[in-house]
């Protein structure tokens, strides 16, 4: 049963004037590093009807990104993309389950994740924290960046049509589809799950569980440094974030959900700039917002806009 | 329904007593250093370093609260996957006030992956072709370690130690009686090279890709599994138990785990998931608070009434 009624919570979220700007500047400097993918066949994640490759290419800051691509053997013309973007303290998944469906399925690991760890390794806890005090070192520039070039490495593949490419995650994942749906107008499909990286300064007060307890942590320690990090993570919060985004998008949470206070998921949600976007609201459900009726939703909505 | 029909296999005994006799051989020397940064004014924290079998040096975050007097302490045993965290990601981090927390980061984990750095996928199947190399067997005992540490700090109410994982609180409560009460939910050692059969998913599809790359090795793999399956376990432990089942029909539901759970050699409550973590998650921190004479459970602000 709903505390409060999350959906008219106010965010104290300010969007800075200038957030425009300093996205299109990174995204800028971002596209003039090349891609440079290596893509390595995995003969011992294959199956007779996947294939799966392990891929690395290059992103901000010259750091290299690993991933896994998974494509259906067996298929008629050209398939659509799916980015799949992975939790906070999760591995990123083989995404043989998407492949199965028919997609051609990238799932990245960003820096610091497993595999994409030795130019830059701030560790769990850590990440979210990590150069908090300036938007041009904080973590998720270049982590929100690595997840985009995943739509660069889809939109090489010839396999792939690039008119048919989505994105979806859960938690983190969450909050990177809205990310990247944000900075990516390739994106055609968004599924976001229990969007993280939402109203981060709001959670710290909604709930005291990590992984937002991480940055109380850090403002308990550095009480001085509250300002700078509050302006830093403004032009990081999907809630800022939201307006770019146009393409049809669903959004799920739970109402009980402790880690991604629900209160931020429809903040977000409701500063989402595309018409074509629907909520998903689960009473009685936590961080798991319902993912196991979800999952068919989220499997339709794909599947409709995409056509595996 | 009917799972796993492989049997205990020879030397299971022999085989845990060795690997327990080569941990106490080894001093765990452990090196304890406060962690300001995730201290509150009700716990304060520290890293923890010891010594297990290998010998191997492996991690562990311990948290303190405030004040005087034994507290009952709660053993994180770590799931599949390479972070390990102070208190889980969403549970409260207000259980810090009243139990001493010590959460273990095994040998391949962060903080715990010099010189072995686990790879995720490829941790389940490491080694998995003999017993004597399989990873896990060190893994075991470095949960054993961890819990050795923690029921020595003057600290913990020895008689209220609950041991909180998946598959590893069980295994660990077995071969460690110090342990009152533990709290599992089995997912990968639970007639495993059985339940691999049955799915596509990972983690349990590691040992598909390994048997599709390697199908000779079936007999070893099972014969290796069947060291770690819980079933062999069970007997052994003598803590109240709160086993968390699938729901009704999926691989581990009540129906499959409940063989196992009629052996526990101690009392067992079987708790069928709602797939709500929410649901699940009151449910466990009420039967604790129950378990460990609490005041009450211990929830976060969007799982309280």
């Amino acid at each position: 049963m709903p505390r409060l009624a999350a959906d008219k919570y106010v965010s104290n979220v300010r969007r800075p004037d200038d957030i425009d700007e300093f996205w299109d500047d990174v995204l800028a400097e971002t596209a003039q590093i090349p891609l440079d993918p290596e893509v390595v066949h995995s003969p011992l994640r294959s199956t007779p009807q996947i294939d799966v490759f392990e891929v690395f290419y290059t992103s901000l800051d010259n750091v290299r990104i690993a991933g896994w691509y998974a494509v259906p053997k067996e298929r008629n013309g050209p398939l659509p993309g799916l980015l799949q973007v992975p939790g906070y303290n999760m591995e990123p998944p083989i995404p043989k389950n998407w492949a199965r469906k028919g997609y051609a399925a990238f799932s990245v690991a960003p820096r610091g994740k497993l595999r994409s760890n030795r130019q830059f390794n701030p560790g769990y806890p850590g990440l979210l924290t990590y150069g908090m005090v300036d938007r041009n070192t904080y973590s998720y520039r270049g982590f929100y960046m690595d997840a985009c070039r995943g739509v660069d490495f889809l939109l090489g593949r010839d396999e792939v049509d690039g008119d048919r490419i989505g994105v979806t995650g859960h938690s983190q994942g969450g909050g990177l589809t809205i990310s990247t749906a944000a900075f990516r107008p390739e994106i055609k499909a968004a599924a976001a799950g229990a969007p993280y990286l939402c109203g981060y300064m709001d959670s710290i007060d909604l709930t005291d569980a990590y992984p937002y307890q991480e940055i109380a942590d850090y403002l308990r320690t550095n009480p001085g440094s509250r300002q700078q990090v509050e302006d830093t993570l403004a032009y990081f919060d999907g809630i800022n974030l939201a307006p770019r985004i146009q393409c049809p998008i669903i959004v799920s949470v739970g109402l009980q959900d402790s880690t991604c206070p629900p209160e931020t998921g429809f903040a977000m949600f409701n500063a989402i700039a595309s018409a074509d976007k629907k909520m998903y609201a689960y009473d009685g459900h936590g961080h798991d917002a319902n993912n196991a009726q979800q999952g068919a939703v989220i499997d339709a909505f794909l599947a409709s806009h995409l056509h595996p | 329904m009917t799972i796993g029909n492989g049997e205990k296999p020879d030397g299971f005994e022999t085989y845990w007593e060795d690997t327990l006799a080569e941990l106490a051989a080894l001093p765990a020397a452990p090196e304890v250093a406060e962690l300001p940064l995730r201290s509150t004014d009700f716990a304060t924290a520290y890293t923890v370093r010891l010594t297990s079998i290998g010998p191997y040096r492996i991690f562990g975050y311990l948290s303190i609260p405030k004040g005087d007097g034994l507290f009952p302490a709660r053993y994180y045993l770590p799931r599949y996957g390479s972070v390990v965290d102070l208190v889980p990601q969403g549970t409260a981090n207000g259980q810090r006030r009243d139990c001493v927390i010590f959460s273990v980061a095994v040998r391949g984990q962060r903080l715990a992956d010099q010189p072995y750095a686990a790879s995720f996928p490829g941790l389940l199947t490491d080694g998995i072709a003999d017993p004597s190399s399989y990873v896990y067997r060190g893994i075991v005992a470095d949960c054993c370690r961890g819990l050795e540490y923690l029921a020595g700090r003057e600290e913990v109410d020895a008689e209220r130690i609950v041991a909180i994982g998946a598959d590893l609180s069980l295994t660990t409560a077995a071969l460690a009686p110090r342990i009152s009460h533990v709290v599992s939910s089995p997912s990968l050692s639970y007639t495993a090279a059985d339940l691999a059969t049955r799915t596509e998913a990972y983690p349990l599809e590691e040992i598909n890709d390994y048997l599709r790359l390697y199908p000779s090795h079936e007999e070893r793999v099972r014969r290796t599994l069947s060291y770690f399956d819980l079933r062999w376990f069970a007997p052994k432990v003598t803590a109240t138990t709160l086993l968390v089942a699938g729901s009704d029909g999926e691989a581990l539901d009540a129906a499959a785990l409940n063989p196992m759970a009629e052996s526990l050699g101690g009392e067992c409550e079987v708790y069928k998931s709602t797939h709500s973590g929410f649901r699940d998650g009151v449910f466990t921190e009420e039967w604790l608070a129950r378990q460990l004479g609490m005041p009450g459970p211990s929830l976060p602000p969007h799982w309280q009434p």
